[in-house]
This record gives structure tokens, sequence and C-alpha cells, in this order.
């Protein structure tokens, strides 16, 4: 609860002076961390989930609980968003600092962390919604932070309406499970027992389609995923937050809470792969043409996402999680990094950053490599321990085709981290220098030691928590009941996955790297691909044109029309005419208050006479 | 059904405040603009106090009516002075009050007439608190004509763009939904069997035949419903809202729709239950045309108070589904809906009205970069359009779901469809909200002064209301839950 009352007290008191909110929103989600860790030391060997609840809101036959789920998932997530949002914070410091909305930057980073360390806590469906809706509004608030811009206030509003329309969604499935169970406790929703007793099998299935709506929203997932990218117009660090720990991980932090229910229905599962599937190797391919820097990253959490999803829907809740575990810290590792670089060199492209010199900063440079490392799924990093886990868990459940996908899918995501990190270390010199798109800003000296020490420790998590898998499955394990086999230990799989990788890497080498490269991506030499690729499959298009033709040029005009001539109209010249008083009522604007006596006196005879009859 | 007479007339004191500081007022000279005003303020403090007072005091654990004055004035016509609340007239008491406090306090900076408009407020507040707590259908009729006449002369003076037709239509529109409530009401009394108005009386007494039930409910669900905008009778809404001045449209929107749904229930709902039954399907089909129609028209607006109208039209069309239910939950978050959006539309509109005090404009494309320009200002129109899309934490949120939960249970499809329209409402109210407070600030307003401490004083207490009530859904739940379990129960 401590962010939030560091936002009340912020937005109210202190936006103005800059020091003292940061001070008071990185104190809270200091104490929120602590909280965390203590927690998950305390509880490191629970045997059973914890539950403290009360009512919230009663009215009839509803009730609103609020309450708090302590069990291993919740506990997990809980500390991975607590530490992510106290390094995000503390980074900011010299991010941000100078802005003239500092406080209130930090006064909406308090809202989203609380938000989001509530959502991993919430005991009930219901309660998870509000938290989750008021993610929404928080990144809302932060994607479209520098709002003199119209793209950054332009994303912030396409963020939440397009979440919102996957809200829809999950809104109604909550409603159509509230009604059939009575109940959205988390723990009765995901004991298969309770729910089957209750549930016909359609319902299951419809019920988990629809909450997956939501999550299709939240996490970005095709075919709602276009909000993403756009959304890297707020400042930096907030994409790390959004991308790494908070909000789009809400969405496959609420499928990994629900995997009980959701793991009901092979139809939810199916389409659940299906779709991760797709998101992955679209969202890959349009990192492969992106230039802007945090365009490629967003690209590939999108595709991330998916392939979490894909290990989720294929059956293995671990994998899923572990996976969202990692990439929470190397995500959050790579957007500082590129955080860094825009910073230092003000500009997004990353040929420009290239060009610039941006190898000269060493310590940001290593620590990039070993993010994109960990993304590629490079041994002995912690993305190549949750990768491998959720090929083999496809492998394992027999789904060829997804794990066939996923391998392809890991090959292009390290290709294009490694086409990223040749363009800035190996610069062409040879073309011409673009202005700088915004002066670059100096942070001043303690500023920078804030954002390279954050650097630090993600980097070193990232490479540490690839080995604490084991203690983490068995964390996990205590109390969840497994539903899924575990993925078996394939010998030649890592060999399979780090060669694909080193073939990629080698690609990108060959194009980008090797001295007189022409660091043209083979994707651009076919300009139909390389197009459809970087127009993001022209699926922005797409909505564009619907909301201009269909519904601002088609429903609402009509609507509006039919407004004004049709009810408007009838109902004007109907009441004028019918009763003859066109052209009277305009002399009669003074003496309205007459007429209206006489019609209340003529009212008040009628009554009388009709009562007098009656009676 | 419990029935408790009052030991002090608190009710009627409410209404005397009212009379008091509208005598008082009428007694200032009308250049001594100052006194003027701190003595409405005053008086609609008092006002505020009291509802408050009457909101605690309230035994919830009794129900029914309670604080109940009954004098007899015409016994041969069986008219009395029949006061009394339950838990639907409380909240809306003390709807009216914070909206007539803070609508007082946002006029502070008015210069035109000064007397003369604070007197129409008066007398316009005093039949809205007398509608909601008149317990016989003689006063309800009364009050209800008292608070509509003096809009006119509010509109048609103080008013802006097209003042003329705006308050010339409202009127219409409203004497017409009159002229279908008087033959209602006289009608019911005429076949009650007694010669009586008294509200009461005719619910305890024999019950009307279905026949009769669904004429007058027809009736008074029209004559009513005009008033809370229910489609397609809304089009002088959105016209009269723009016409009017700030304090007319927060008070309009904020109070006066909510005694149109409050007519249909006291009135419609307690006497006529068979008609309500029998219009219900009638009721939300309408009610859902109105949810969706109205975020479809407020989308291609370019006047800003035209969007609050139509997102007013879309508000209320909740309450009509809510109430088209036939369940307690359904009711129990379409009262709970009628006063999340009275207090909401205040906010909006006293920001807008704030924003067209100083840019006098209130055309979308014109404005910009208000976030830059005042702050303050724009920081509550950005709470009020959060609100409005049914942000958790914030009052109106609570209102939609419990509506939404109840009519999926009883009517899938339009259920369905009002959900959906959320989506289509969060993209109409934020593309306002980044119109005016995000992009670069537009010059010619660069220099306008923020909203002052003493002006932010009413739209503080409104924000706060919506946040309390939005935190504690609980308060206001318990006490609407108290009346209807009995009007169900019975």
């Amino acid at each position: 609860m401590l962010p939030l009352i560091a936002f009340g007290v912020i937005m109210v008191a202190t936006r103005s002076r800059h020091q003292l909110s940061a001070g008071i929103a990185i104190g809270a989600a200091g104490g929120s961390l602590l909280a965390a860790i203590f927690l998950l030391a305390w509880h490191w060997h629970m045997d059973q989930s914890l539950v403290f609840q009360t009512v919230w809101m009663a009215s009839g036959r509803m009730a609103v609980p609020i309450g708090i789920l302590l069990d291993p998932l919740s506990l997990l997530m809980f500390t991975v968003v607590a530490t992510i949002s106290f390094l995000v914070q503390i980074y900011s410091l010299g991010y941000m600092a100078g802005d003239p909305g500092f406080g209130r930057y930090y006064g909406c980073l308090s809202l989203f962390a609380w938000a989001m360390l509530s959502l991993t806590l919430s005991s009930s469906l219901v309660q998870l919604y509000i938290f989750w809706e008021l993610v929404g509004l928080a990144s809302y608030l932060l994607i479209g932070f520098w709002f003199e811009k119209f793209s950054a206030s332009e994303a912030g509003k396409k963020a939440f309406v397009m979440t919102r329309t996957g809200d829809v969604a999950f809104l109604l499935g909550l409603v159509l499970l509230w009604l059939q169970l009575g109940t959205l406790d988390i723990p009765v929703l995901t004991d298969p027992a309770a729910v089957g007793a209750r549930l016909s099998p359609g319902m299951i299935t419809l019920g988990g389609l629809l909450i997956f709506g939501g999550i299709i929203g939240k996490s970005a997932q095709f075919p709602l995923l276009t909000w993403l990218p756009d959304a890297m117009e707020g400042p930096t660090p907030v994409s790390a937050l959004l991308h790494s720990a908070t909000m789009v991980a809400a969405g496959v932090y609420l499928f990994a809470r629900l995997f009980g229910f959701f793991s009901l229905s092979p139809t939810t599962m199916g389409v659940c792969l299906a779709i991760g599937t797709i998101s992955m190797l679209m969202a890959s391919t349009m990192a492969m043409v992106a230039r802007d820097i945090k365009q490629v990253w967003a690209f590939s959490t999108i595709s991330q996402l998916g392939f979490m999803l894909m290990g989720l829907g294929g059956g293995s809740l671990f994998a899923g999680v572990f996976h969202l575990t990692t990439h929470a810290g190397f995500k959050a590792l790579l957007f500082l990094c590129a955080g860094v670089l825009i910073h230092h060199f003000g500009t997004n492209d990353m040929f420009s950053i290239g060009r610039r010199g941006g190898r000269r900063l060493k310590t940001v440079m290593v620590c990039l490599i070993v993010g994109a490392g960990a993304l590629s799924g490079l041994p002995p990093l912690s993305g190549f321990f949750s990768k491998e886990l959720i090929l083999g868990s496809l492998l394992d459940t027999g789904h060829p085709i997804a794990f066939l996908a996923g391998l392809i899918g890991a090959f292009l995501t390290t290709y294009y981290s490694f086409r990223l990190i040749f363009i800035i270390l190996f610069p062409r010199k040879d073309e011409a220098e673009p202005a700088a798109d915004h002066p670059a800003a100096n942070a001043g000296e303690f500023g920078e030691r804030a954002m390279l020490g954050v650097l630090g420790v993600l980097a070193s998590v990232t490479v540490v928590l690839g080995f604490v898998e084991a203690p983490l499955h068995r964390f996990l394990f205590q109390t969840l009941a497994t539903h899924a086999p575990e993925a078996g230990f394939h010998e030649w799989l890592p060999m399979l996955a780090g060669g694909l990788a080193l073939i990629a890497i080698c690609q990108a080498w060959f194009e980008f790297g090797r001295k007189k490269a022409p660091q043209i991506g083979w994707v651009e030499r076919f300009p139909a691909l390389a197009d459809l690729f970087a127009q993001r499959w022209y699926l922005d298009r797409f909505y564009r044109l619907f909301l201009d033709r269909f519904i601002y040029g088609t429903v609402s005009r009509l609507f509006t029309a039919n407004d004004r001539k049709v009810i408007d109209g009838a109902l004007d010249t109907l009441g004028l005419s019918t009763i003859g008083l066109g052209r009277i009522m305009q002399r009669l604007h003074a003496a309205m208050i007459q007429y209206r006596l006489m019609a209340m006196f003529a009212a008040v005879v009628g009554l009388v006479i009709f009562i007098g009859w009656g009676g | 059904m419990a029935y408790q007479l009052a030991e002090f007339p608190v009710l009627t004191t409410l209404l005397l405040c009212c009379g008091i500081g509208l005598m008082a007022i009428l007694l200032i000279p009308a250049e001594k603009t100052r006194p003027i005003k701190i003595v409405s303020a005053v008086f609609s403090g008092l006002t505020l106090a009291i509802s408050i007072y009457l909101y605690a005091a309230y035994d919830r654990q009794l129900g029914g009516f309670q604080f109940v004055e009954h004098v007899d004035w015409i016994p041969s016509l069986g008219i009395a002075y029949h006061n009394g609340v339950d838990g639907f007239a409380l909240p809306m008491l003390l709807l009216t009050g914070i909206v007539f406090f803070t609508a007082v306090l946002t006029m502070w900076e008015l210069e035109l007439r000064v007397k003369e408009f604070f007197a129409l407020i008066f007398l316009l507040v005093a039949g809205v608190f007398g509608m909601f707590m008149a317990l016989d259908l003689f006063f309800i009729f009364v009050w209800f004509d008292v608070s509509l006449f003096p809009m006119y002369l509010l509109i048609a003076i103080w008013g802006s763009t097209r003042k003329e037709y705006g308050a010339m239509k409202l009127t219409l529109y409203l004497l017409a939904g009159s002229a279908l409530i008087l033959p209602a009401i006289v009608y019911l009394v005429a076949h009650s069997g007694s010669m009586t108005f008294d509200l009461i009386t005719l619910m305890q007494g024999q019950r009307f035949t279905p026949g009769q039930q669904r004429l007058a409910f027809l009736l008074l669900y029209i004559g009513f419903g005009i008033l809370a905008a229910v489609f397609p009778f809304h089009t002088w809404s959105p016209v009269g809202h723009v016409a009017a001045p700030t304090a007319v449209s927060m008070i309009h929107a904020g109070v006066l729709m909510k005694i149109g749904a409050f007519g249909i229930l006291r009135v419609g709902i307690f006497l006529c239950p068979e008609g309500w039954h029998y219009w219900a399907p009638l009721m939300a089909t309408l009610a859902v045309c109105g949810i969706v129609y109205g975020v479809f028209v407020g989308l291609s607006q370019t006047d800003l108070k035209y969007v609050i109208g139509y997102s007013s039209v879309s508000h209320m069309g909740i309450v009509g589904l809510g109430l088209s239910t036939v369940t307690v939950d359904g009711v129990n978050g379409a009262v709970f809906q009628m006063f999340a959006h009275g207090i909401m539309t205040a906010l909006f509109f006293s920001s807008v009205g704030y924003v067209y005090d100083r840019t006098h404009t209130k055309t979308i494309a014109d404005l910009g970069g208000l976030g830059r320009i005042m702050p303050r200002a724009a920081s509550f129109f950005i709470i009020a359009a959060l609100a409005g899309i049914g942000v958790p934490c914030l009052a109106s949120f609570w209102g939609e779901l419990v509506v939404f939960i109840a009519c999926v249970r009883t009517y899938p499809v339009a259920g369905v469809l009002a959900i959906a329209a959320l989506a289509v409402g969060a993209l109409f109210m934020l593309r306002v909200v980044q119109k005016t407070c995000y992009g670069p600030p537009v010059e010619k307003f660069a220099n306008l002064p923020d909203v002052s401490l003493t002006m932010a004083v009413p739209r503080v207490i409104l924000v706060s209301v919506i946040v309390l009530f939005g935190l504690f859904p609980g308060l206001l739940f318990d006490m609407i839950h108290t009346a209807t379990i009995q009007l169900l129960a019975g």
C-alpha cells in the first residue's frame, strides 16, 4: 500500500518540489521491496496458500471481496515487480533529471507500482480486474507523459483504448463466470473439481476465451499488438517498466494465475498457443527492419510474451512463469541500456547512435550485450534456461509445429538483437550525420552513476538468475498442484538452439558487423517483404481505416445526422406544428411565464373537474 | 415497512433553508453582489450540512421512511404536506446538497444580474429538494414543476450559444413531460377507490389492476423519462446543456436529470410494480439504445458541452438499464449510478465552465495544451473524464459494474452491447481530453490564469466525493439497499 500513499501525497502536495517527490516515491518502492523480500523469505517453505479476505462492497447477491492471496506464484511476481519498479525509480533519477514534470512523473510511477503490486496479490478476479484497469490507467498517464507531443498523447490514447477493447471481453467473461459460479475467488476458480462440477465444458471454454481476450489486449498479442510499439513515446524508464514487469506482464500473470482454470479447456489452450505463436513470429519479423532502438525492443517484447504464452498454452506453467521472471530482468536491462544511449546521444536511431560512437560507452555496451545474449538464449545467461524449458515442454506435449515455430522465432530473435549490436558497435563512417533529434541531456554525475549502477545490478541478475531454476521450481510447486507434465531434458536441444543462435549471429555479423558490411539485412533485399514488416503487417493501417471510415465516418456520422434531422427534427416539427404554436412561440419568448401559468391553471381546472366526476 | 415520524421537522428545515435563503437574497439590494454571494454560500452550505446529517442519522437497520412529517392540507381532496426519506431519497438529497453548494461556489465570479441569478437557483433547488422528499403525489408534481420553471429564465438570460432556442426547447420538452405525468397521477388517484394523493396510502391500499398499472406506468415512464433523457426523448438535453451557464448545467445534469429517474422510481415503480414488470423489456431496449447511441454521437461532436451532454445521455442509459432489470442488484446499481453520475457531470461542467470563462470558446478544435496553460483545470477535467470512462476507484465504476452484472443476467444481449459500448466510451472521452488538455499550448490563451485556490474549492470537494465513494462504495450501497429490498419484497 505504500506507493498509493506516495501517489496521493505527491499528486496533491509535493508535485512542484522535485527532489522530495522522488524521495517519497523511492522510499515507498523500497519499502515494498523490503516487504516483498521479507515475505518471500518468510514463506519460502510455505505449504499452503494464505488468503486474507474481507468484503469491500455488497449489493444484494453480489459481494466484491477484497483480499490478499499469498502463494508462491503471487510472491514471486510480487518480488519481481517490486524489484524492477524500485530499480527503475532509481534509474529515473538520472534519466528524468531536469524535466519540468519530474514530480508528476514520480507520482504516476508510484500509482503504477501500487496497482501492479496489488494486482499480483489479488485474491479474487474482480479485484484483479479493478487493478488491471488501474494499471492501464497508470500506463496511459505515463505513455502520454510528454503530453505536448501529439504522438505521445496519441500513443497513450491508443494504448488505453486497445487494452480497453480487450477488457470488454475480459469483463464479459468475468460476469459470465460470476453468474455461473457465484464467486470469483481465485482459489475456487483454479480448483478443477469445483469448476468442473458447476460449469459445463462449453461454459469453461467460453469463459476462458473471453478472459483470454483481456490478456490479448494487455499483453499486446495478435491482433491487438499495435499499441505497444507506439507506447515507446513514453520516457524510456517507463518503457522498461511497462515491458518487463508491469503492464504487459500482467496479461501473462493472469494466465498463469488462472492456469488451473484455463487448462480445463483444450480449446482455450490451443487458441492461446496459436495466438502466442502468431504474435511471436509476426513481431520478430517486424523487429528485423526497425531502425529505432526502442522499437526493436518493443517488438521483441511482443514476441517474447508470445513465447511465454506458447509455453503456458503448451501446458507448462513453470516454463512460462520462469521465462516471465527472466524476461523481466533482461528486458528491463535492455531498455535501460537503450535509455542511456538515447539520453547520451539524443536520438533513437541506432544507425545514428553507432555513428556517434555508441561503442565508447563501455559499461553500457557490455550490459547491452549481456541483455541481448539473454534475449537470444545464449548460455549461460538467464534467457537460455527459460527458453530451453519452453521449447522442451512444447516438444514434450506434442506440438511439433509450435516447436518449429519456436525455433524459427529464436533464430529471428538472435538475428535482430545482434543486428542491433553490430550496427552500434561497427558503424559505417561514410554516411552523412543527420542533426540530433533532440539535444542530448546532461544528467549530472549523480544521475549517471545511478543509471549505471542500476544497469550493473540488472546485468548481474541476468547472469545469475538462470542458475536458480531448480530452487525456484521447488518453491513454485510446493502448493500448486501440477497439472502438466514437466518438461523433460533433451540432450540435443541446447545444442540445436545454441547452434541456431550461432548461425543467426554469424549472419548478423556477415550483414552488419564485418568490415565493409553493406548493413542491409537480407529482408531488405525483398522490398515487398520489408515493406510489409515495416508497416507492421498493415495492422495499424487497418485499425486507422476502420476507425476513420467505420466508426467516425459511418456509424457516428449517421447517428449524429439521425439525431439532428430525424429525431430532433421530427419531434420539433411534431411539437410545433400539431399544437400550432410555431409562430406564436417566437413571440411568446418573454411571455413564457404567463403561458406556463396558463397551462398550469388549465391543468388544475382539469384536475378538479376530473376528480369531481370521479369522486 | 418502517415508518418513523420525525421528532424535529428536519426535512422542512431543509426546505426552509432554501426559502429563507431566497428571501434573504431578495432583501439585499442588487448592487451588493458580495453579500448576496456570501448569503448564498452560507445557505447552500447549510442545506449540505443538513443533508449530510440526515444521511448519517438515518437508521439503516430499521429502513423504510424516516423523518416523516405529515400535515393535512386539503383533506377533502386527500392532499397533505407529507415528507419522508428512505434509502433512495437520501443519496439524492446528499447529491443535491453537494451539487448545490459547489455550483454556488463555482459562480463566485458572476457579474451579470447576480441577485436574480442566485434567487432563481435557490428556487430551482428548493423544488428539487421538495421533489426528493415529498410523499404526496400532488406535492411531487408541484415540486417537479417548481424545479423546472426557473430553468427557462436561467438559460435564456445567462446562457450562451443559441440560448433562446435551447431554453425554449428544454421548456417545451419538459412541459410535454409533465403533461403526461399529470394525467397519470390523476388517473391513479381516481382509480384508487379512496380520495387520496398520499403515496404510502396508495401503495398499501388496494392494488391497481394490471391494466391500469400498465397504462399509468407507461405515461409516467415517458413523462419522467423525458427529463431523464431517455432515448429517443433526449435531444433537448445536449442543446440545453450547451446553452446553459455553468452552475445551471451542473445542477441540471447533476440533479435535474436524476429527478426524472427518481420520478420513475418513486411514482412509477412504487405504485405500479406490475406495469414496471410489463414494460421492463421496453425500458431495457431504450436504455441500451441510449447507451450505444450516446457514445457514438458523442464521438463526432465539436463542442465540448455537446460531448458531455451526450455522455450524460449514455450514462443515464445505464441508470435506465439498471431499473429495467427488476432485480435488487439492478436497482441498487441504478441509484448508485445516479449519484455517481450527478457528481461526475457536475465536475465536468464546472471544469468546462472554467475553461469557457477564460477562453470564451467551447469548440474542441480551438483548444489545446490546457495541461500546460492551466494544469489544475486540466487535472479536474481529466479526473472527470476518467470517472466517465468508469475507471475503478472512482465512483461511477461501481454503478456500472453492478448494473452490467445484473443486466447480463436478465438481458444478456443488452448487457453485452452495453459493455461493448465501454470501449467506444473510452475512445470518445480520451479523444476529447487529448484534443483539449494535451498538445502544444494555443498561443492566444497562453497567459490565462490557472484555477485559483478559492475557485478550486468546489472542484476539490467534487473530486473528493468521487474518490471517497469510489474507494468505499459500501457507504452508498448499504443505504440504497435498505430501500431496494423493501421495494422488491413488497
